[in-house]
């Protein structure tokens, strides 16, 4: 066995007991590495060589400096030397010594390695072929904060962070729930990640489960950076605009969906948790809606489908009654129109596609620098531009009101994915519009719904609970009933216990 | 797909396919036609009664099929008929969803280029409209059962609110005098109003994809006379803001209705784009129904399921469609088709019915003796 080892030290899996060559392998595994610290010290003043190797960056140097180091480097006195014959050298240092909760110990070198790297402290003691693995990790993780993309007027502020665990330990801190599972799965080939999906499991359809499960075991990629990729690799079709998978910052979005028999995917290193399914309905709307009292709630939700027809249609109608059918509209309007655009060089759709197109630059800008100087963009951009544009009678100024509704609308949209989908389609209405004009609008808005209703999350139809059109569902589609009376999940996911309320 | 039975409708699916499938074109001209068979203004008695009739057709279908669960027409047909004469009667039910569809797309087309694209070339109208009824469909009847689920809801609201504003316009004078010439002329008409509500044919299909067949008989009942009611509104407003003389003369009586009144105030001072809207999504769902019934019956007269049928159809109905050189001889296109089907699906229903009940019973005796 030493003799194997010695010959090929690299393709050893196992430590061999001896100090000095198990330095030698793992210093020829983790050697090059600046940030791998190896730290030599005698057990306890006595001749036992001890080695204590962690990665500067992510140990705790306090919990090693003053708990560690300190008890294994005090002198023996009498008791201790009965103890250590007694137990052994490893069971001693664990269970007399060490004031640290978790400890692990294991043989494997590959294990030792990767353990190091992702922040555990590995002790190796001369004569031991087991390494012990201490768990003193220090999360790098900001605090906790309000979500930045989805901030409600009422609700808890708290949001996910990069950590899963923090992330783990806020959902379950939200209520007591013994059913509540967090099940890990690695991802990743080359850099591993954990990923944890949590369900209800009273609740779930195991179905649904396991069609999650096996879609995420499919996933075969060497390196998962955030939730996204997941969410693109776990998706019914890849091809479609829409979001089939619903990305939050808000844990109580989190909580509600697993209470209504949905799942949660959460990554380490991503501060946005999947929800699926989703259907298309849950876009629109915002924990504000429960919050709230039913009657705001059921118009705000309203008012944000209209925001999303407006901010699909709004320039194609335009285009489509300016180019085409003047006559469709009142003879006053159409006057005042006609009088705006006098002088304008461009037919309407040109006018529109130039205004649509510098109000999604101007958003894209605006978006990425930092907050004071995106809103001086802003300003800029949309006052002075447009303004501009109006008085140089390049643009009418009925384009810039119907564009400046559009992109508004657009923002009124709770979910910034779903958000962008309705955009980007506007252009492909606008195409339309400018080919066959209304006849374009209504075969646009035919194939939209075409592809709505052949789409699926999961195997759940995006566009439940409208379609299929189940009456029980109702209560949280277009009107949000009061919530004594939902007393019912929605049945298109079939969970185990149907009932919320007894 | 995990929580809904693949190819498998719910009961509101079924009422929204047969309704949908029944408002089409026709409610653009049924007006007319039933007026020009009528000639008072009991018109709308003989629609009541097409519908009527149309109901109890439905029912005789229903029944058919229900003696064959999970098959469709075109499975049955043979089984019952024999191998020929089963394959032929599935051939001509194939090539009347096919005369349908093209028929639907031909209307749609003069309609839209008379009052929307009057110099849009009509291959730029069809096209486009095929496509998306081959992607629709690419989805099997589950798409195309959401798809009219969406297109139903919209309708209806939209139509009533049409219809309903041209209240002020209408002259109760004009649907006077009630039974002034008798029930002779009615009776006539019903000939020509039947026309338009013949649709419960394809409960021969549905029925196989429901999730609950037995309920059939009522939903039938529900899908029927739920576009007997818009049709019979319809009627009565034009006929009373027109009157039977006014009704006469014009190609698109209804489209008529909602152009001669004006409502200030509002943002639209005008109506007709809006029922052209949902009109052509009547179109479109009539159209997708018949495609898709043509399509099944050849996947299953071939025995195969394939995509390709998907494909060729639609250009075999483009083909069809643009057969007829005016818009009288579309007119009477439809008239053949309402002929032909009143024929069809009255006799042969009926007689496969017998025919099965008749199978049934010797099959006992013979098992029994």
């Amino acid at each position: 066995m030493r003799r194997d080892g010695k010959k090929t030290p690299s393709s050893n899996p196992n430590f061999i007991g001896v100090l000095e060559l198990d330095k030698a392998l793992l210093q020829e595994r983790l050697g090059k590495n600046s940030d791998v610290l190896f730290r030599e010290f005698k057990l306890k003043k006595s001749n036992v060589s001890c080695l204590l190797i962690f990665l500067n960056g992510l140990c705790n140097r306090k919990t090693i400096d003053k708990d560690i180091l300190p008890v294994l480097l005090e002198p023996f006195d009498l008791d201790d030397l009965e103890l250590l014959k007694l137990t052994g050298k490893i069971d001693f240092i664990k269970k007399y010594l060490l004031p640290i909760s978790e400890i692990k110990d294991t043989n494997s070198i590959e294990n030792v390695t990767s353990k190091i790297l992702t922040g555990d402290a590995a002790l190796l003691i001369d004569g031991c072929e087991n390494a012990l693995l201490l768990g003193i990790k220090e999360e790098k993780t900001r605090s906790i904060e309000e979500p930045p993309s989805e901030s409600v007027v009422r609700g808890p502020r708290l949001g996910f962070t990069e950590s899963l665990s923090v992330n783990m330990g806020i959902l379950r801190n939200s209520a007591e729930n013994k059913d509540l599972i967090m099940l890990e799965l690695p991802v990743g080939k080359r850099a591993k990640k954990s990923l944890v999906i949590s369900y209800l499991n009273e609740i779930v359809n195991p179905r649904l489960l396991e069609e999650i499960k096996r879609r995420i075991n499919k996933i075969d990629i060497d390196y998962v950076a955030d939730s996204g990729y997941v969410e693109q690799l776990v998706e019914d079709n890849f091809l479609s605009p829409f979001p089939q998978v619903q990305s939050t910052e808000r844990p109580d979005r989190v909580m509600a969906a697993l209470m209504e028999g949905r799942v949660a995917i959460l990554l380490d290193g991503s501060p946005f948790a999947l929800i699926a399914p989703v259907t298309f309905s849950m876009l629109l709307q915002s924990p504000d809606d429960y919050y709230e009292r039913w009657i705001p709630g059921t118009l705000v939700r309203n008012l944000r489908l209209m925001a999303a027809i407006i901010s699909l249609l709004g320039p194609s109608l335009y285009i489509s009654f300016i180019s085409f059918h003047p006559g469709l509209i009142p003879t006053k309007l159409a006057m005042s129109i006609a009088g705006s655009r006098e002088g304008v060089p461009f037919p309407a759709f040109i006018e529109a596609l130039m205004m649509e197109i510098s109000i999604e630059i101007l958003r894209e800008a605006g978006l990425r620098l930092p907050k004071p100087i995106g809103q001086a963009i802003g300003i800029v951009g949309g006052l002075i531009i447009g303004e501009a544009a109006v008085r140089a009678g390049i643009v009418s100024s009925i384009m810039i009101i119907v564009v400046a509704l559009t992109a508004i609308s657009s923002f009124a949209i709770p979910q910034y994915n779903a958000g962008i989908a309705l955009r980007y389609l506007r252009f492909v209405s606008m195409i339309f519009a400018a080919t066959l004009g209304l006849y374009g609008v209504t075969l646009f808005f035919l194939l939209l719904c075409s592809h709505l209703v052949r789409l699926e999350s999961f195997g759940v139809p995006y566009t439940s609970p409208a379609v299929p059109f189940r009456f029980k569902d109702m209560k949280d589609f277009l009107i949000r009933a009061p919530i004594a009376m939902m007393q019912r999940r929605p049945s298109i996911l079939e969970t185990k216990d149907p009932k919320r309320k007894k | 797909m995990f929580t809904l039975k693949k190819n498998k409708i719910t009961n509101v699916q079924t009422v929204v396919i047969i309704t949908n499938y029944i408002l089409a074109a026709g409610i653009l001209t049924l007006p007319r036609t039933s007026v020009e068979a009528v000639k008072t203004p009991d018109a709308w008695i003989s629609v009541l009664l097409g519908g009527v009739i149309s109901i109890l057709l439905g029912i005789i279908m229903v029944k058919l099929s229900q003696r064959f669960p999970e098959k469709t027409f075109y499975q049955y047909c043979p089984e019952l008929l024999g191998k020929v004469f089963g394959t032929l009667l599935s051939c001509f039910l194939i090539v009347y969803f096919l005369t349908i569809a093209a028929f639907e797309l031909r209307v749609l087309v003069e309609v839209t280029s008379y009052l929307l694209l009057e110099e849009t070339p009509r291959w730029a109208i069809t096209i486009p409209f095929l496509w998306i009824g081959v992607y629709l469909l690419a989805g099997g009847i589950n798409s195309l059962a959401r798809m009219f689920e969406i297109i139903f809801p919209i309708t209806v609201f939209f139509f009533l609110l049409i219809i309903m504003m041209s209240f002020k316009i209408i002259e109760p004078d004009n649907l006077r005098p009630f039974l002034g010439a008798g029930i002779l002329p009615i009776m006539k008409g019903v000939k020509s109003t039947i026309i338009s509500f013949i649709g419960a044919e394809i409960m021969l299909l549905l029925v196989a994809f429901m999730e609950e067949p037995k309920k059939a008989v009522k939903l039938v009942m529900l899908g029927v006379a739920i576009p007997t009611i818009f049709a019979l509104i319809t009627v009565v407003m034009v006929i009373g803001a027109l009157s039977v003389n006014g009704v006469f003369h014009q190609t698109w009586p209804t489209l008529e209705l909602i152009r001669s009144y004006e409502i200030e105030g509002l943002i639209f001072e005008r109506f007709e784009s809006f029922l052209l809207v949902i009109w052509t999504m009547q179109i479109f769902s009539t159209f997708c129904i018949t495609y898709f019934s043509s399509a099944l019956g050849l996947n299953q007269l071939l025995k195969r399921e394939s995509r390709l049928v998907l494909l060729v159809l639609p250009a075999i109905i483009y083909i069809i469609s643009s057969i007829p050189k005016s818009i009288f001889e579309v007119f009477k296109l439809g008239d053949y088709i309402g002929k032909i089907s009143i024929v069809f699906f009255t006799v042969i229903p009926l007689f496969l019915l017998l025919l099965a009940k008749w199978k049934v019973s010797s099959n006992d005796q013979s098992s029994s003796s």
